[in-house]
């Protein structure tokens, strides 16, 4: 689940890296990860109706831009730059989890506490 | 998937504005060339950028990199100046000055200058999260 997630926010950071890059195209539009994509993590979480495995996120185009600039561009260079820093934290914390997973696994096996 | 995520569209941009940096700095260095190799006063060029959609293995969506679309002069008139005095100027003692406006060539200078700095600060996130993610199992 937490490798899941980490996919996601790689995929996140490509799609961000993008916008940023792509911050002064005419008629560029923003893309994002695909918002079915967190709908499907949350029903099939609450149900474990399918494993987690066969997930796959995905980059669409946001239709939902809140600006459009005269030249058909809808990034805000402020808002992708935050989104940024919290992508970033976010991939942190979910290595920590994933590292710490690993880490039960090697104490289970040895029975030894390696930390 | 690539190890450091997003490079690909970073570097491009990075590349993009560094052109656009250049174009801007040799207007700015001939603001006051009133003969070119043509004979004719300097004209301004812009930068227009172009984004291409990023072909990657295993990656489904809208991807872009940047590249620059074309570089091309600027055709509006430059000033015209009297001024007898000098070597290029017309029988009615006029000389055409380029189109440059230096106010917009620096307003465009900190554009670009700080779309280049934004995606620095992208190269460095990725950077990070590269090496968090080899730190995994540590």
């Amino acid at each position: 689940m937490a490798g899941r997630l980490l996919d996601m926010a790689v995929i996140r950071h490509e799609a961000i890296a993008s916008n940023i890059a792509n911050a002064e195209t005419p008629g560029y539009r923003r893309v994002d990860v695909d918002p079915d994509f967190v709908r499907v993590l949350r029903t099939t979480q609450a149900k474990m109706a399918m494993p987690a495995s066969e997930l796959a996120a995905s980059v669409v185009a946001d239709q939902h831009a809140r600006t459009v600039r005269p030249d058909g561009n809808s990034v805000e260079i402020e808002n992708e730059l935050l989104e940024m820093s919290r992508n970033t934290v976010e991939y942190d914390f979910l290595t920590d989890v994933v590292s710490s997973h690993i880490k039960h696994l090697r104490t289970a096996i040895t029975g030894r506490n390696t930390s | 998937m690539d190890l450091i995520p997003g490079i690909e569209a970073t570097a491009s941009a990075l590349g993009a504005q560094r052109t656009r940096l250049d174009i801007i700095a040799q207007n700015i260095a001939n603001a006051h060339t009133t003969r070119g190799p043509d004979g004719q006063p300097y004209q301004r060029q812009t930068v227009s950028f172009e984004s291409e959609l990023l072909q990657q293995a295993g990656f489904t969506g809208p991807l872009h990199t940047v590249r620059v679309g074309a570089v091309a002069a600027d055709k509006s008139p430059g000033e015209r100046v009297y001024d007898p005095q000098h070597p290029d100027a017309d029988a009615g003692g006029m000389v055409t000055m380029p189109n440059v406006n230096l106010a917009y060539e620096m307003v465009d200078l900190i554009t670009a200058s700080r779309a280049y700095e934004a995606n620095l600060s992208v190269a460095k996130n990725s950077r990070q999260m590269a090496l968090k993610a080899l730190e995994i199992g540590r």
